[in-house]
């Protein structure tokens, strides 16, 4: 294996400008999510406004490969409210002491990637970066890898002669690194919030950072997916200022294999016993048969 | 909210499920007729092989329905690029494509053969060997496989949906057993209903004791998988298809049927059809509250 490249998130300095998104959408010629695309007649419908803070992209989708998210937090507590409810209700009514935690959400390229795992065509492949990448032409849209992906990265989509009804996610653009490029995304970021580089590299820039911000006071600084607890490592990985859940990202991702032994021998218990059940139905009558009738012979 | 997205693996997955799990179900117990039955037996083994292999053929027109890509589905068995065999053993579904393959296999050698024996090919006095091929120790192996390829096509759904990061799904290991007890129940009680009329009534006393006990084997591990799911059992007993599940397929499919049946003797009467009727919608609720219990707690539906 050739050197893991892979991006590091340093989600303190994110200001949720959406360059990222914007980027992706122009290299990887993703069209915006609208109702209705616009045509040379129409100038097309745009998406109802999600009403979740600046968050007007929702979630990732076949379009949407990089998703900022706004995630507001009140420390303060309300009016009224003793400090043990405040962890309970987040929000103060007037919104004046708002503290946001922003993230560019990605593909996380994970070193055990579910994705890769459960595809059963093969179309979920490592490249030579060791970046997951669906081969659109292979995949025949069974959707298993949608499932097994535990952050809702991958989505159906593609229009005709673009991979229509295949599974898209980010590529880690592999056609901008295969010249040497970095991709779009971490080369549009202004604020070097994402950075792209060698995994080794990125981690040991994430600890010393990590390090800079316990000194300067904030105990709360933590990574995401830089060690190999999650999925075995992260090759897209994050610096927090809480827990994951507050990002919307699992503390515990699973790895769908781990169900497959477990699972099959205690199906296997269930078998037997259907069979030991059809043999007590079919075998006792039989036996009674016989008590009854003694001299009525075996088959 | 969860943050796995939905697969939206809807009504063609659920029809799947179901009629693969009557065919696996009535095709296991085929097997186990064929070792170990008396002769009048085997006629309800073969009204399983005149069942398994048509529903097989359905199933796959189903699965491929499915699929976004359907001129694709041979890429789950054929690599695309390099026309060398696919297969991932820790991948249940690529196992999955692999078993269906087997099974359809097994269930046409098993539909020809029967259909040599009622002397439905023509083949005259031929056909008398196929009879003979069956009793002899070749088609005693054969039995055995077959009860292997039913417990495979049963059982490698649950699987597949355990190997997955959707709630309710990926919180057990049950399901692989729940699907194998639930394709017992529902392909004996196809095999009730199918022979009701022609079968010995002795045969069907059989059939029913063994359908009876995997209900209760069902019923059991339905318990188990709730527990299973641990602090997600509340949200699944609350959930409207998790209550699908538990009052439609526990209740109606399941304990309904079993009290009608040990009440037969005291009332006089076994409605026998009825019976087979519920645990059927019982295996179809079952299949179907678990699917979209598990996708209605997914991110993004569409």
């Amino acid at each position: 294996m050739s050197d893991a490249y892979g991006f590091y998130t340093d989600t303190t300095v994110c200001i949720g400008c959406k360059a990222c998104q914007v980027a992706c959408h122009q290299w990887n010629e993703l069209p915006a999510e609208l109702e209705q695309q616009p045509t040379e007649h129409s100038p097309g419908q745009t998406r109802p406004m999600t009403g979740n803070s600046y968050d007007n992209t929702g979630s990732f989708s076949d379009v949407n490969w990089r998703h900022v998210k706004f995630i507001e937090k009140s420390e303060i507590p309300a009016m009224g409210t003793t400090a043990a409810s405040v962890s309970h209700s987040p929000q103060d009514p007037n919104r004046d002491n708002l503290q946001w935690l922003m993230m560019s959400d990605v593909c996380k390229h994970c070193v055990n990637a579910p994705c890769l795992e459960v595809c059963p065509t093969g179309a979920i492949i490592r490249t030579e970066f060791d970046s997951v990448y669906i081969q659109e032409p292979v995949c025949n849209g069974c959707r298993n890898c949608v499932g097994a992906c535990p952050f809702g990265v991958i989505h159906m989509g593609g229009t005709a002669n673009e991979g229509e009804g295949t599974a898209k996610k980010c590529t880690l653009c592999y056609d901008r690194m295969q010249h040497g490029l970095t991709p779009a995304c971490a080369q549009a970021c202004p604020t070097e919030s994402i950075q792209f580089g060698k995994i080794t590299d990125l981690k040991v820039r994430a600890e010393q950072r990590v390090k800079d911000l316990h000194d300067l006071g904030f105990p709360q600084a933590q990574l995401y997916g830089a060690d190999t607890k999650i999925l075995g490592g992260l090759n897209s990985f994050y610096l927090l200022m809480d827990q994951p859940e507050v990002y919307g990202l699992p503390s515990n991702p699973k790895l769908p294999s781990r169900a497959v032994i477990p699972s099959t021998f205690l199906s296997m218990g269930s078998a037997l016993l259907v069979a030991l059940g059809g043999l007590f139905a079919f075998r006792k009558k039989r036996m009674e048969e016989f008590a009854a009738d003694p001299t009525a012979k075996e088959r | 909210m969860g943050i796995t997205a939905s697969p939206n693996w809807g009504g063609w997955l659920v029809a799947y499920f179901f009629i693969g799990g009557i065919a696996a179900g009535a095709y296991f117990i085929a097997g186990l007729i064929e070792l170990i039955g008396s002769e009048r037996d085997r006629e309800m083994a073969r009204g399983a092989y005149y069942l398994a292999f048509p529903l097989l053929v359905l199933c796959s027109i189903f699965l491929i329905a499915d699929l976004h890509r359907p001129e694709r589905f041979w890429h789950m068995l054929i690599q695309s690029n390099t026309f060398w065999p696919m297969f991932k053993y820790w991948s249940p579904m690529s196992v999955g494509s692999w078993i269906l393959s087997a099974f359809g296999a097994a269930s046409f050698v098993s539909f020809v053969d029967t259909l040599a024996e009622d002397g439905r090919l023509g083949l005259g006095r031929f056909g008398g060997w196929a009879r003979s091929l069956r009793l002899s120790p070749v088609g005693k192996l054969f039995a055995v496989l077959e009860m292997l390829a039913a417990y495979g096509l049963a059982a490698y759904t649950g699987v597949l949906l355990t190997a997955t990061n959707v709630p309710f799904w990926s919180n057990t290991n049950l399901l692989g057993a729940l699907f194998m007890a639930s394709a017992a129940s529902t392909g004996i009680a196809a095999l009730l209903l199918l022979q009701h009329r022609t079968a010995s009534h002795e045969s069907l006393a059989k059939l029913e004791t063994a359908d009876s006990l995997a209900m209760g084997l069902e019923l059991l591990i339905m318990i188990g998988f709730v527990i299973s799911l641990g602090g997600l059992a509340g949200r699944f007993v609350t959930n409207p298809y998790g209550l699908v599940m538990l009052v439609g397929t526990g209740g109606l499919g399941l304990l309904l049927p079993l009290l009608l049946r040990l009440l037969a003797k005291p009332l006089g009467r076994n409605p026998a059809v009825v019976n087979a009727l519920l645990v059927l919608i019982g295996g179809l609720l079952l299949r179907y509250g678990i699917l979209f219990a598990g996708e209605s707690l997914t991110s993004r539906v569409g």
